[in-house]
């Protein structure tokens, strides 16, 4: 291209042009704002369309899955990958000779699944889980009640609900009824370099006075407490309604979990909010993280040590395996109390297992559907799960003492035993898809842009906002 | 319509004795019927099926939609009239989220469209005012470095400035400490409440700059040289030229340029899911879109998403409403100059 300029064309045909390409890109927006709420399926359609035709049900076919039938399970293809639910399908087909089953990947869930409930033809399973997964509780009523499925036997002949650690199944139960079967084991901790505690005779703390103690050890050293990063502030938000129902007990679980117009006022939750006021006034949390993506926040933590404790799921060693340091053997503790006479131990922590598995009643072939999840709860694929992922499914006794060699699951089986039946479950975050307003508010609270009152109120007008909105659907929590 | 004209009038012309002109009348009109039915079939008529059928269809089904309590999930929608309007009209998050889309539909378009316009005139006649009217030496290599953020993809954009931004050690606070400005170590751009915003502009205005900067050259091109070297042999300076001859000879494509963009921020989608996928401290860089997105697939409420985006398709007529009649304003004493 010259610099010079061409010969003058005719303006006529540009302006003419440039009108037609102005009126072209109005529709543009629209496109954008109104289709994307249209339907794919043409309204409702014939949602009862016939399920398969069911076989004898019997011992070893509880739900009477048809000879010769196939499933189709979609799988959320996440930290723990679709080759796990592979697997099950294999033992499937041996165990059902003659049927198939069909195991898709995917990490658009909701946007992939929601043409398919509307058009009444579901996955016979599916992993409802990711970022792009569908609120809970805007499909709960399609959804088949699994209680039949954990009084099953597994294929070794024992009762499934036999086999599972205590209080797991809580956090699939929808007002009455087992919606969602959570199979990946979640224990939630504070996780921290053993090698790094032993060298400086450090332990965890049982309690936030322990904490801020360490805190100032920490920044004698140049280092913080905690880190944070922006979409995962929500993180101490969970450690927080941990530490509060320590101290509070199922008062405070209750009040969380049911969005009670006095959840953020009860002395229990004030107290640790108290607490954390003063780890951000101290500068006890390493600067910055409501501008951090949050792998590199944690990156600060497991591999740069700028910060000596995290608080998370127990996914974290899987998450970080590419970004921690060498010989970091990461450990949990349990989340600290605010006093010594709180009404849980501190052993007790929270176990919400995670991979919500769903069996929609719309789907073909919803008993091969029950059977698959029969399958993936049974020990030889439950066994096989923790020992490729390094993670634990809620079937006990998968996990042999030195863990295969993971610190980190060997010391989430180590928790979960000392809690014994003092573990307890809450999920209103997920149920209410409150995630990103809750990362709003914890952001602002941890950059130390506002203090615990502010915080409190905060999170009390969103609980109050969702509990009077008649449109959402609300789960009961006893 | 004006090839069917001369044909028409061309048939009294004749003036023969022996047809009586209704009959070729009636035989051209036959074959000029063909003619003209073909025409509207293939170039009218399937592209109009093919736009109700994706396009107004679409658009009544979700403004019905809008009128439901879907939720996205079941077969049933039951109709609620109104409902959806008066919820979010009364719902602050949404209202705050409008406000910070129509805050993008103000300043990103008028910074960016500014910005490439002075860099257009720059290569084009902003050069030496001696000999022939022209621009900065090495011109093509400014324009094609200034095009480069174009070709790359929003998401990738949007990745390389959250790492830019990075408080720890990103490239903006490694440049200002290095500079002595100590107070940047670890300060969150993204993070804080007063800066996010522009953060997050910047980099939408920083990606599209070079692109309408290369319309405008185009556009710039058209005008006839000799409108520049009159101006100058009158004694107008660059910035003269520059608001008096290359403003009102490019007026179309700016205000073309001006709704690309006030789309483009309207939705602005794809930035702020990068550089701030929870919609920023205190919200504010949630954006309708976003908003309508988080409304319909996690919190499975579609009629209401649905509602939402009826009310950002009528913001975006009356924006395009806007922008044409401030244009059509303009036109006569713009006109009148030239």
């Amino acid at each position: 291209m010259s610099d010079s300029f061409t010969t003058p064309t005719t303006g006529v045909q540009r302006r003419a042009f440039l009108r037609f390409s102005a009126a072209a890109g109005i529709a543009a927006p629209l496109s954008l704002s109104l289709a994307s709420c249209a339907a794919s399926g043409s309204g409702p359609t014939d949602a009862g369309s016939a399920p398969a035709a069911t076989g004898e049900a019997s011992a070893d076919n509880p739900f009477g899955v048809a000879e010769g039938s196939s499933v189709e399970a979609v799988i959320f293809d996440g930290g723990y990958g679709i080759d796990y639910a592979t697997f099950a399908a294999s033992i499937f087909e041996e165990v059902r000779a003659g049927s198939t089953v069909e195991v898709t990947g995917s990490t658009q869930i909701a946007q992939q699944m929601q043409p398919r409930f509307v058009g009444g033809n579901p996955p016979d399973l599916l992993d409802n889980n990711g970022a792009n997964a569908i609120g809970l509780s805007a499909i709960v009523d399609g959804l088949e009640d699994l209680s039949d499925l954990v009084q099953a036997q597994n294929l070794e002949g024992t009762v499934i609900a036999d086999t599972l650690y205590p209080g797991v199944l809580d956090v699939g139960m929808y007002n009455g009824k087992l919606a969602a079967l959570n199979y990946v084991l979640t224990v939630y901790a504070l996780w921290y370099s053993q090698t790094l505690f032993d060298e400086n005779g450090w332990t965890p703390p049982t309690t936030w006075e322990e904490a801020l103690e360490l805190g100032a050890a920490a920044q004698e050293q140049g280092k913080y407490l905690f880190t944070w990063g922006t979409e995962a502030a929500s993180y101490y938000l969970t450690l927080a309604v941990d530490s509060a129902i320590k101290e509070g007990g199922d008062e405070v679980r209750l009040a969380m979990d049911n969005l009670q117009p006095d959840a953020w006022s009860l002395p229990a939750v004030q107290s640790v909010l108290a607490a954390m006021e003063q780890v951000v006034e101290r500068g006890y949390m390493r600067p910055g993280g409501a501008g951090t993506q949050f792998t590199a926040a944690q990156a600060q933590w497991s591999q740069a040590q700028e910060a000596l404790l995290y608080p998370s799921g127990s996914w974290i060693e899987n998450e970080m395996a590419e970004q921690t340091l060498e010989d970091f053997q990461m450990t949990g503790a349990p989340s600290p109390r605010v006093s010594e006479d709180s009404t849980l131990p501190y052993e007790s922590i929270r176990n919400t297992p995670n991979e919500p598995f769903v069996v929609p009643t719309a789907a073909a072939n919803a008993a091969g559907g029950k059977e698959m999840l029969r399958i993936m709860l049974s020990p030889e694929t439950a066994t096989e799960f923790a020992r490729t992922k390094l993670a634990s499914t809620i079937v006990r006794d998968t996990v042999p003492p030195d863990a295969f060699g993971s610190t980190a699951l060997a010391s989430q089986i180590a928790m979960l035993e000392a809690a014994g039946d003092q573990t307890f479950s809450w999920n209103f975050v997920a149920t209410y898809g409150m995630t990103p307003q809750v990362n709003v508010l914890w952001n602002s609270f941890l950059s130390g842009q506002s203090v615990a009152a502010d915080l409190a109120s905060g999170m009390q007008a969103l609980f109050d906002g969702i509990r009077e909105d008649d449109a959402v659907v609300k789960i009961e929590i006893s | 319509m004006t090839g069917v004209a001369p044909l028409k009038s061309g048939a009294p012309a004749d003036g023969g004795p022996a047809p009586p002109p209704a009959a070729p009348a009636r035989r051209r009109g036959r074959r000029a019927g063909f003619d003209r039915v073909s025409l509207i079939v293939v170039f009218v008529g399937v592209p109009f099926a093919g736009y109700v059928l994706l396009v107004l269809y679409p658009f009544t089904q979700a403004a019905f939609y809008s009128l439901t309590a879907w939720t996205g999930f079941s077969p049933d929608q039951p109709f609620v009239g109104l409902d959806n309007y008066t919820r979010i009209f009364a719902d602050n998050l949404f209202l705050q989220a409008l406000g910070n889309s129509v805050l993008l539909l103000v300043v990103v378009p008028l910074v960016t469209l500014t910005l490439s316009f002075a860099l257009a005139a720059l290569v084009t006649f902003g050069g030496p005012t001696t000999g022939a009217v022209r621009g900065l030496g090495s011109s093509s290599f400014y324009r094609v470095v200034s095009f480069f953020p174009y070709v790359v993809p929003a998401i990738v954009i949007g990745i390389i400035w959250s790492q830019i931004y990075n408080p720890a050690n990103g490239l903006l606070n490694g440049a200002l400490t290095t500079l002595g400005l100590q107070r940047f170590q670890d300060f969150a751009w993204l993070g804080q409440a007063d800066t996010a915003m522009a953060a997050s502009t910047v980099v939408i205005i920083w990606s599209f700059i070079g692109f309408y900067m290369v319309l405008f050259v185009a556009a710039i091109k058209g005008i006839p040289a000799e409108l520049f070297e009159a101006a100058r042999l009158d004694g107008a300076g660059r910035l003269r030229s520059a608001v008096h001859v290359a403003i009102p000879g490019i007026a179309g494509s700016i205000r073309t340029a001006y709704i690309y963009m006030g789309i483009l921020a309207l939705d602005a989608f794809v930035y702020m899911q990068a550089l701030n996928p929870s919609g920023g401290p205190d919200n504010s860089t949630l954006v309708i879109t976003q908003q309508i997105y988080r409304t319909a697939f996690s919190q499975g409420q579609f009629g209401l998403a649905c509602a939402m985006g009826v009310v950002l398709a009528v913001v975006t007529f009356l924006f395009v409403a806007a922008i044409f009649t401030v244009s059509r304003l303009l036109r006569g004493p713009l006109e009148s100059r030239t």
